[in-house]
């Protein structure tokens, strides 16, 4: 299929053609007056004038030309082109700042459009398929992963953007920002890596004694069918009664509210995919493997490190990766019980009607969590073809 | 010297292995010959102690397996299996060293041992040892597994339908090489086997398993011209007893030799002192030829074998 370069890609061209028409039907940019007024929105030529509608169209008919006709390594040059246009894209922005911005206003500021989000969105889509295309390494993918964050880094603390509102958003709670972050990923990770301790105890449980293994999964399960927000508030009391019991704990910082009970209801959210998948993973290490080495005289110990768990290792990597994503998502939710993390941005964003806020808080959780689901992916990856 | 005195196996209510006596010589190649559930692979995992026996005595060297820990008495056990077994994550190096390994043999020897046995089994130590089970053809992963059961020097194997999920045309050549091997090793072998034509070739003696109980323990010739019972005349095949007879002779064996090799002339069709007088029955019938010259492997003819002589006396 993908080794002929002769039919066209419908993928591909379907995608441009998309692209090409919702650019120009939504608009690019916003131009707010404030921060919460919603402000005067401008499409694609009314924002960056005819200089950038002529690029950002005739890129899009490029890889529409590249996707139908059979040129010789034409993937290879869609790559690089995606790549290249991803890169730059914040200069779009730049542009229409410098065009649409009041000078004479200082809370004037510019809010990312519907179009510009859908020409982010398919040029990352298009950038997958051209690379599916030419089967490119794990390497050769991470490597356009950071040009393009490179990309945006470099454009993001230019001056012609100062004046967007993500951006003033930031500049304004720069240290709330890097104490959010700390927060996020050490409650996330903190609650992945004791789940993950706990769910291997617990999975060798249910391995080695077979009856364990419903009630433990029904436990776990249950745990998991509970709404996250239901959890977070029905720890308070109990956490509240016992800190208000028991000083030690309140100095240690445990109360009703904050971190103890955020990290509590992340450890049991974590546990169902961890243990199950644990649990599968050394439950699926094939009978004739372990039967083979107990009748080359391996002892049971021996048999477990060597063998069952580097065989199972993969699975159980995939269920840390399921379970850190769950958890990096699941902590914005913290923020409503006072637990700190990127959550806070979103909820007082949500609160003031400020979306750029929201915005704030919302990006970089999903940030976190590609880069979590990247980092676990490759891991398992390696692990798998050892 | 491997005894099995008495020996039941119970699983539940079912018996598995009903009260069996079985002796297998030091050196010997003993083939459990039985259909699926007979009891043949639980007799050959009570050796090793995989599976723990309900009563009865084994002995190994007259002493009794149970003296000792499990994992010590298997490490003197090679052990093969059906579906190889083999460890998908290590490499087929790795693999073989398994044993050496456990034995903390140090790494020269152990290395030396992994390449000496990839060549025994006809695989290739450059290239081979590096690969992965996955990327073995089913023969070639048999051979490391087999080659995994030999590398710790053992003076027992335990083969357990070793070559049962190989093709035809692969198994008859593993069969080969297990001769061949046997010949240069003589290990002492218990190997399980559903097909009969395999126990034939590889056996020095078969014992026969129906529903638990041995029903015959004897030599292949034995077994085909004296089958105790209507089980086991049913297994040989009645129809091609006197072929499957002959299959277990050589040429060598009755031949007329020269009192000296002579000089051959090139291109004469003829046979090898080492095939078996089934083959050399099927060139005869083949080329309608009444005698045919027997060469030895310089290519020098040895010796004639006539059609009469192989009819009368072959079986």
């Amino acid at each position: 299929m993908p080794s002929s370069t002769m039919p066209p890609n419908r993928v591909l061209l379907a995608l441009a053609l998309a692209a090409l028409g919702l650019v120009w039907l939504l608009n690019l940019g916003v131009v707010q007056p404030n921060r919460i007024v919603s402000g005067t929105g401008y499409g694609l030529y009314g924002a960056t004038g005819w200089g950038g509608a002529i690029i950002v169209s005739s890129l899009l008919l490029m890889v529409c030309v590249l996707a139908a006709k059979p040129v010789h390594k034409r993937f290879l040059g869609l790559a690089a082109l995606l790549t290249a246009a991803l890169m730059a894209l914040p200069l779009l922005l730049e542009v229409f700042a410098l065009r649409r911005l009041p000078s004479d206003s200082a809370y004037a500021r510019i809010g990312i459009g519907a179009g510009f989000w859908c020409l982010a969105f398919f040029l990352a889509l298009m950038l997958l398929e051209a690379l599916g295309q030419i089967k490119a390494s794990r390497r050769l993918q991470l490597s356009i992963v950071l040009l393009i964050v490179a990309g945006w880094w470099f454009c993001a603390g230019r001056e012609g953007l100062s004046s967007l509102s993500l951006i003033r958003e930031y500049t304004n709670r720069a240290d709330q920002f890097s104490q959010a972050l700390t927060v996020h990923l050490s409650l996330s990770l903190g609650a992945v890596a004791i789940s993950a301790v706990l769910a291997f105890g617990l999975a060798l449980a249910m391995v080695r004694r077979e009856h364990w293994r419903r009630p433990l999964l029904g436990l776990v399960s249950f745990m998991q069918t509970i709404p996250s927000l239901a959890l977070f508030g029905l720890l308070i009391a109990p956490l509240g009664a016992l800190s208000a019991a028991f000083p030690v704990l309140q100095a240690l910082g445990i109360r009703g509210i904050g971190w103890a009970p955020a990290l509590l209801a992340l450890i049991a959210y974590s546990l169902l995919p961890m243990v199950r998948n644990t649990y599968v993973a050394l439950m699926e290490v094939p009978e004739a493997v372990v039967d083979a080495g107990r009748g080359m005289g391996m002892t049971e110990q021996q048999i477990f490190r060597q063998v069952k768990l580097p065989l199972a290792l993969p699975v159980i990597i995939e269920g840390v990766r399921i379970t850190t994503i769950q958890a990096i998502g699941l902590t914005a939710v913290a923020a409503l019980i006072g637990a700190g993390g990127f959550g806070t941005f979103i909820f007082q964003g949500l609160g003031q009607a400020a979306m750029d806020l929201v915005l704030l808080g919302a990006l970089p959780t999903v940030f976190l969590a590609l880069a979590a689901d990247a980092i676990l992916s490759a891991l398992r990856f390696q692990e798998t073809s050892k | 010297m491997i005894e099995l005195k008495g020996v039941t196996r119970r699983f539940g209510d079912a018996v598995a292995v009903d009260d069996i006596d079985l002796t297998i010589e030091t050196g010997e190649v003993c083939v459990l010959v039985g259909s699926s559930g007979c009891g043949k692979s639980t007799t050959l995992r009570m050796i090793n102690r995989l599976l723990p026996r309900s009563s009865g005595d084994i002995l190994v060297d007259g002493e009794d397996i149970n003296k000792a820990d499990p994992e010590a008495l298997r490490l003197n056990m090679g052990y093969a299996i059906q579906s190889t077994g083999l460890f998908p994550h290590w490499t087929v190096a790795r693999n073989i060293g398994v044993v050496p390994n456990l034995l903390k043999w140090p790494a020269r020897k152990r290395d030396e041992r992994v390449n000496e046995l990839l060549t025994l089994l006809g695989l290739d130590p450059a290239t081979d040892a590096i690969k992965y089970p996955h990327q073995l053809s089913g023969g070639q992963a048999q051979r490391v597994g087999v080659a995994r059961a030999l590398a710790g020097d053992p003076n027992i194997l335990l083969m357990d339908e070793p070559f049962g999920a190989l093709d035809a045309i692969t198994r008859e050549n593993l069969q080969q090489e297990m001769l061949r091997i046997q010949r240069q090793l003589n290990k002492t072998t218990v190997f399980v086997t559903h097909d009969i034509d395999e126990a034939l070739k590889l056996a020095t003696r078969i014992a026969v398993m129906d529903q638990g109980k041995i029903i015959q323990h004897d030599t292949p010739e034995a077994i085909l011209r004296r089958p105790a019972s209507a089980f086991v005349e049913n297994l040989i095949g009645k129809g091609d007893r006197g072929l499957k007879l002959l299959a277990l002779r050589t040429v060598g064996d009755l031949m007329e030799r020269y009192p000296q090799p002579r000089k051959s002339e090139p291109c004469t069709d003829g046979l090898s002192e080492a095939d078996s007088l089934r083959f050399a029955l099927s060139v005869m019938v083949w080329q309608n030829s009444a005698e045919l010259p027997v060469f030895n492997g310089a290519r020098e003819e040895v010796g004639t074998v006539k059609r009469e002589q192989l009819l009368q006396g072959g079986a």
